[in-house]
């Protein structure tokens, strides 16, 4: 191993990388960009009021003042209905997929209720169309409203209260757990295409068997490789949580461990990108092996969705995934603060990167016969 | 360990096989040290073949190559920095300049003190410095490839196909360059399918034919033994020059621009040729009489052209 022939071929791809302006746009603006797609979903979806639409076929003050609390609830935004139309046809011709309607007599049976006649009672219909995705969710909000009305209409407090604890100290949204899942899913991209790109390019060129006849040796070359992809990695993070922090606020703990994880993360996916390098022919099969490794990952390893909303074997299989690993690891570290979890992912992840390494390093061919 | 030699290149019996095909089959030759020797043969012939496994980029199937004394299956780490190496197809970094890639060369291979503009003047690159690789010509581009082949200062400098793919003002750009090398008495060993790049820069060729030497000398030698006799290429517009040079013995060619090409033993034999033409009321445009060069020593050892865009006007 030789410093001064590792930081010469660190300044080249440096060098390289910082002339080629579209590449670096793509490269860093990228997880930005998720981040700020995400970021604007997930914070809109914080303080969400659902569009309802209300049919008042009583026309009462009293079915007027049960349109009011609903209102009220802060969960929806009340769009009222012309009584004389068909809530079916509404729904259809408007587009919306829920009309509640209360029925003629609704004052009527409010007030016997209130005259303590326990057989007094009112419907209310939830004229629906089920291929609307959100529709379950408003239902369920309405039906936990109205159960809360009739909860305070028997008189008597609840029986069953409800508190809610977090197991960490401080609160957080969802974007603060959405951001690492980006880093560890932005390195992995980036260390993966990075070193698919261009060993495939330079092989092809033939500078690595130019190269070959220099002094550099294969661990020189693959050790900058690393170091750079490392660079980028470390540069695109900060990127990422500056704008995570100038646009969400989001604020999350950092120390060593994010170093730690990066680090593994680059060379588990330089590695892996060794390996793929060995087998395919030129740039455009490497792209696409790189993808067809890249994306399964990225969509099943908790990046974007807690992998608790997956199918038991998908679950099963997400542990499999070495990027499932760097996101609960950077987690444990930055949101968790927990040092012992985030130590047992980085072992498991450092064992699959240890391994992978080792086997890109067989795997790139320096000289013929190897 | 390292001995001295009076040959910069040794290679004894070198065998190269890839699965069945035989690349290389059984060879031998020297290269003296100062010497720009030429390996000549068409494509595919085992020439890249040959030179990498003397650049210690390939292992040999058997033989012996020694390379500055030093076996070079066994020294490579002490081969490499002594030599210097422009691959076939040199290709570089894109987005890096002249001056940039040459200081990255010089620091792989460690040198502190390498003179980068007497470098770049040796190859005339010194007005392109600040040009990135992907912006120069395929002339350039190679005297780049030149000049990182010499960064090092190499005992020895391997030039694999250095002209091939370059128009003919390129070419003799980087011909001027590896007379340059010439005069420095650097060892060059050159690998080319152009015949006239060899007689113009090698003091010893090698043909190389499907795997095999064929021949081997100097130019001049290489053409007096194996081609003794002289070429008389006439002009003509007339069909009749043809029949009369058959009628009289001889076996001229005629190509598709009406140059009929003659091999002839003696002058006098131009002369009785000319004489024949003018008797006869013929006509020709012009003509020239000149000897053989090694476009026709391969012709005639192999019955091939050396290249595909070789002139076959020439009789056999």
């Amino acid at each position: 191993m030789n410093p001064r022939i590792i930081s010469a071929n660190l300044v080249v791809k440096l060098r390289s990388f910082y002339r080629e302006k579209t590449a670096m746009f793509f490269t860093f603006a990228f997880p930005i960009i998720l981040i700020l797609v995400f970021g604007t979903i997930f914070m809109s979806q914080d303080n969400v009021a659902y569009h309802l639409c209300v049919q008042d076929l009583d026309q009462t003050n009293s079915s007027a003042e049960a349109v009011k609390t609903l209102e009220l609830n802060g969960k929806f935004k009340i769009t009222k209905v012309d009584p004389a139309v068909k809530a079916k046809q509404y729904v259809r011709d408007k587009r919306v997929n829920l009309v509640l309607v209360i029925p003629k007599g609704y004052e009527m049976s409010l007030m016997q209720r209130m005259l303590n006649d326990l057989n007094a009672s009112v419907t209310i219909t939830y004229i629906y169309d089920p291929s609307s995705s959100s529709v379950d969710t408003k239902m369920e909000i309405l039906n936990s409203v109205l159960a809360g009305i009739n909860q305070k209409m028997s008189g008597k407090p609840p029986f069953i209260r409800s508190v809610q604890r977090s197991i960490l100290t401080k609160t957080y949204r969802f974007i603060e757990f959405f951001v690492p899942g980006i880093i560890a899913m932005a390195v992995m991209t980036l260390s993966l295409f990075g070193t698919v790109d261009s060993n495939t390019e330079l092989q092809q060129k033939g500078i690595i068997r130019k190269l070959s006849t220099t002094p550099i040796t294969r661990t020189d070359w693959i050790l900058s490789n690393i170091l750079y992809q490392f660079i980028l990695a470390v540069i695109s993070t900060l990127a990422m949580l500056l704008v995570s922090y100038a646009v969400f606020n989001v604020s999350l703990h950092m120390d060593a461990w994010l170093l730690v994880f990066i680090l593994l993360d680059v060379f588990a996916f330089v590695g892996v990108g060794m390996i793929l390098t060995r087998f395919v022919k030129d740039a455009q099969s490497a792209a696409a092996a790189a993808n067809a490794i890249s994306f399964p990952m990225m969509f099943l390893s908790g990046t974007f969705f807690p992998i608790e909303l997956m199918p038991g074997f998908l679950q099963k299989f997400a542990k499999t995934l070495p990027l499932y690993y760097v996101n609960e690891g950077l987690r444990a570290s930055m949101v968790f603060e927990d040092n012992m979890a985030a130590l047992s992912y980085s072992a498991v992840i450092g064992v699959f990167a240890a391994v992978v390494f080792i086997l890109g390093v067989i795997a790139t061919k320096w000289e013929e016969g190897e | 360990m390292t001995k001295e030699t009076e040959y910069a290149i040794e290679v004894d019996r070198l065998t190269k096989r890839y699965g069945d095909l035989l690349a290389v089959n059984d060879i031998s030759f020297t290269v003296g040290q100062g010497e720009v020797f030429a390996f000549l043969g068409p494509n595919g012939a085992g020439k890249t073949t040959t030179v990498e496994v003397i650049e210690t980029i390939r292992t040999p199937t058997s033989g012996k190559v020694t390379l500055l004394g030093m076996d070079v299956t066994k020294k490579k780490h002490d081969i490499v920095p002594r030599i210097g190496v422009l691959p076939q197809g040199f290709s570089s970094f894109d987005r890096i300049t002249v001056r940039e890639t040459i200081q990255y060369y010089s620091r792989l291979f460690r040198c502190m003190n390498t003179d980068i503009d007497g470098l770049m003047e040796l190859v005339n690159l010194k007005d392109k410095t600040k040009e990135q690789y992907k912006n120069l010509s395929g002339g350039l581009k190679q005297r780049l490839g030149i000049a990182i082949a010499l960064v090092n200062d190499p005992e020895v400098v391997f030039l694999d196909e250095p002209t091939t793919g370059l128009d003919p003002r390129a070419r003799r750009e980087v011909w001027e360059v590896l007379l340059g090398l010439k005069k420095k008495g650097k060892t060059v060993f050159l690998t080319t399918h152009y015949m006239e790049e060899a007689e113009l820069l090698a003091d010893m060729v090698a043909i190389i034919w499907k795997g095999k030497i064929i021949a081997m000398g100097s130019p001049g030698e290489l053409i007096e033994s194996n081609a003794n006799y002289l070429l008389l290429t006439l002009q003509s517009v007339d069909e009749k020059v043809f029949e009369i040079v058959r009628k009289m013995g001889f076996e001229p060619v005629l190509d598709n621009h009406k140059k009929i090409a003659v091999r002839v033993e003696h002058t006098c034999d131009v002369r009785k040729i000319l004489n024949a033409i003018n008797d006869a009321g013929a006509v020709y445009l012009g003509l020239d009489v000149r000897k053989p060069n090694l476009e026709e020593v391969f012709l005639k050892l192999t019955g091939e052209a050396l290249r595909e865009d070789s002139p076959e006007m020439v009789a056999k």
